[in-house]
């Protein structure tokens, strides 16, 4: 029944302390407790996010579309209505509902659904449902392609540029935009060492070590954040991943991104983040990291507890790099 | 933590077994527990005193420019053993000082004054000396006095009998030199005032905790929020003191560990948490997230240099950086015997590695060989980013750093170069 994963839930949320109690957190929501409107395909997406398979902004998007794109396929219109009244409220709805019961949506995904919803609202109500169904599934093909593939594209090739000959680029953890960058920029023919810190529980530096020195870039890692005064000196660039900018122009950027970036502006290291666009939100202010964040649900007990994420202040992010800018895409983080 | 078997050497087993093993065995023991790592931080300090206390009474010696050299010989290899912890040089230096105060002390008390006055008029004769800071004062007990200077004057004072001894034979024989019973007696009055001394200077040291401890609840309110970053055992006593007087949330972090089961800090939290004080354990990766929420930082420095920049173990340095974002205050506790009176040290020079295989498996062998693994354990804090710091003589401000090490180094031990 419903009960015990109730209480297992408020058991788990039991464990926040008072002052972070705000900040909401990923539960594992099982399949037979989802409501039935539920599409298998969100099903999966929603569990694997639930687990962290699926973890960071744009896969999840791209994860949630593609899930979209199955829901859209096998959607009937009812009889006596239409598809841009009911789709919506009654099968788009529930499906929202259900990954962020999962884990709390991220801003890419909330815009993505904002677009879609508006897509569905410029149809009218006599616009027959094949019509207005390969609509939809051709826009989200659209999308994927212009705001994740060609996004990530071009902020590689942007970013690439900046990185010269002997240079030392510093880097926390494992991002997919500084990852395509590095990559690019050695298929560039550039020569420069990467210098990683990792972060602990995520162990993603550790992949990217092995990925970039299989492309033959020479690699210091450094498994934790100390020593991190002294490597950001050494380097000569600090590339950030974020994973969402807010309207203060604030970067949302995995735990310990805003300690590299504070370390490496006070050692007049210039710090340059990479982000989609679609990761962008113009109408939330973030005052700090506790405005906007997530509990990590594994380090969640009486003996541990942690955030997912931290927000760097903009004044210790030299540039942003994104895909829409002109020339090299590098402009001040509030300008966007 | 590699499991202790009985047959392994510890601090413990050591200090017990000093009495009984010969000089050479006891040094060499705590240099084995040094380099091993086995005798860290903290430990370093008792320890150093302990061996150095052994050198005082079992070793030879005659004249106090011999037992200088005994202590500052003994006292080198310590700190060559563990270079890291800067604590033994301050114990090294301390002991040092403690033996020129107490042969002058010593002195001034059998001297008749006109050999004093004899003896400062003698100075300016004396070749200048070249490395030695001029200093007036009752204890000119430099190279330069003791070498052709001292030829001239046959003072009766056992200090100045003994130094003109010393120049005239080598210091190996000076075990053989005959010596008067009464000098006997004075040596033997001095070694037991030394050993006295250096029994202070072990209390001082098992006490700072005790009394930073009692320094508590002057910066910590009701309803702070308290983060202690990798909570050194004074910093677990201040905590626990100040639970006793204020209720507060105490943030630990801790840096990442393998299995999520013991908690490094149980002890503590068990003590915060019966004394209705709330303890939430942090990592110490991505500090600024929380900084908004915590009204202080607090941690313990391995040492605290000249100019008020520390030894810190990593992760304070984190914390510190992301407090100074939110101008939140810094509380370092650092009994006074972590002072360093060394020059100013640069972050790289004190920068420490540790083994990184509790991140990195060797199993992985391709990574271990291709990719350069650096895990930093403890490094350099620039003076700016602390507030207080609270040593067992009170809390003190950076200016105010300076007073106190003139108070317990002399310049001729700030200048004494131990170790490589």
């Amino acid at each position: 029944g419903r009960r015990p994963s109730f209480a297992a839930e408020k058991d788990a949320r039991s464990f926040i302390p008072e002052c972070f109690s705000h900040i909401p957190m990923a539960k594992r929501v099982q399949t037979s407790h989802a409501h039935k409107d539920v599409h298998p395909a969100v099903l999966a997406a929603g569990q694997q996010m639930a687990t962290f398979a699926i973890k960071d902004s744009i896969s999840r998007l791209e994860a949630t579309l593609l899930a979209f794109k199955k829901v859209i396929e096998s959607y009937d219109t009812p009889k006596d209505t239409s598809l841009s009244r009911h789709f919506v409220p009654h099968v788009l709805n529930p499906q929202i509902e259900y990954l962020t019961e999962c884990r709390p949506m991220c801003f890419s995904m909330g815009n993505a659904i904002r677009l879609l919803k508006a897509q569905v609202n410029t149809f009218d109500i006599n616009t027959p449902e094949d019509e207005a169904k390969e609509g939809l599934l051709e826009s989200i093909d659209l999308f994927i392609r212009e705001r994740i593939n060609l996004a990530g594209y071009l902020i590689a090739r942007n970013a690439s540029q900046l990185v010269d000959e002997d240079d030392v680029v510093l880097t926390y953890g494992r991002h997919r935009l500084v990852e395509k960058t590095l990559l690019r920029a050695k298929e560039n023919g550039k020569n420069f060492s990467v210098s990683i810190i990792d972060d602990p529980y995520d162990k993603g530096g550790l992949q990217l070590a092995e990925i970039l020195q299989q492309a033959g870039i020479p690699i210091s890692y450094s498994p934790n954040l100390g020593g991190l005064g002294t490597k950001v000196e050494e380097a000569t660039t600090v590339l950030l991943g974020g994973e969402a900018i807010f309207a203060s122009g604030f970067l949302q950027g995995a735990a310990g991104t805003a300690d590299v970036a504070i370390a490496a502006t006070k050692a007049g290291t210039k710090v340059i983040a990479l982000c989609e666009t679609i990761n962008f939100d113009r109408e939330r202010i973030s005052l700090d990291a506790l405005t906007y964040n997530e509990i990590d649900p594994e380090r969640n007990s009486p003996e541990s507890f942690r955030l997912l994420f931290d927000n760097t202040p903009v004044k210790y992010i030299s540039g942003v790099i994104t895909e829409f800018e002109s020339g090299t895409g590098f402009s001040p983080a509030q300008a966007i | 933590m590699a499991p202790v078997s009985t047959h392994t050497p510890t601090l413990q087993k050591l200090l017990k077994s000093l009495r009984d093993q010969d000089l050479e065995t006891s040094i060499e023991g705590l240099i084995f527990l040094l380099k091993r790592r086995q005798v860290r931080g903290d430990q370093c300090a008792n320890a150093t005193a302990h061996i150095l206390l052994q050198v005082v009474a079992k070793s030879k010696w005659q004249s106090v420019d011999r037992l200088l050299e005994l202590v500052t010989s003994a006292g080198s290899r310590l700190v060559q053993a563990a270079p890291h912890e800067p604590v033994i040089g301050n114990i090294v230096r301390r002991v040092l000082g403690l033996i020129r105060d107490e042969a002058s002390e010593d002195r001034n008390a059998d001297e008749l004054s006109e050999s004093v006055s004899d003896l400062q008029s003698l100075a300016p004769v004396a070749p200048p000396p070249t490395s030695a800071p001029a200093r007036p004062g009752p204890t000119p007990i430099t190279r330069s006095l003791t070498m052709p200077a001292a030829g001239l004057q046959v003072s009766k004072s056992m200090f100045n009998l003994l130094s003109v001894v010393d120049t005239l034979d080598s210091y190996s024989t000076g075990a053989s030199t005959p010596v008067s019973l009464a000098q006997n007696n004075s040596v033997h009055a001095l070694k037991s005032e030394i050993i006295d001394g250096i029994g202070e200077i072990i209390d001082e040291v098992n006490q700072a905790d005790d009394q930073i401890a009692g320094f508590a609840d002057i910066h910590i309110y009701p309803g702070d929020y308290i983060l202690a970053v990798l909570p050194s055992p004074a910093v677990e006593r201040y905590l626990i003191k100040a639970a006793s007087r204020r209720r507060f949330t105490v943030l630990v972090a801790s840096p990442h560990s393998q299995g999520s089961g013991a908690e490094q800090y149980s002890a503590l939290r068990k003590k915060l948490t019966s004394a209705g004080v709330k303890m939430i354990s942090l990592s110490t990766t991505g500090l600024m997230a929380y900084m908004p929420k915590v009204s202080k930082v607090i941690f313990g420095a391995k040492a605290v240099f000249q100019n008020g920049g520390m030894l810190v173990d990593s992760g304070c340095c984190l914390a510190a950086r992301a407090a100074q974002e939110y101008s939140k205050p810094v509380i370092v506790l650092c009994g006074v015997y972590k002072f360093c009176p060394q020059d100013t040290a640069t972050h790289i020079s004190w920068t420490q590695l540790e083994n990184p295989s509790s991140y990195v498996g060797y199993d992985d062998g391709e990574t271990v060989d291709t990719i350069d693994i650096e895990n930093t354990l403890a490094e350099y804090l620039p003076p700016e980013f602390v507030d207080v710091y609270v040593t067992n003589l009170g809390p003190q401000t950076q200016d105010h750093l300076g007073s106190i090490m003139a108070d317990h180094y002399k310049p001729e031990e700030m200048s004494v170069q131990l170790g490589a």
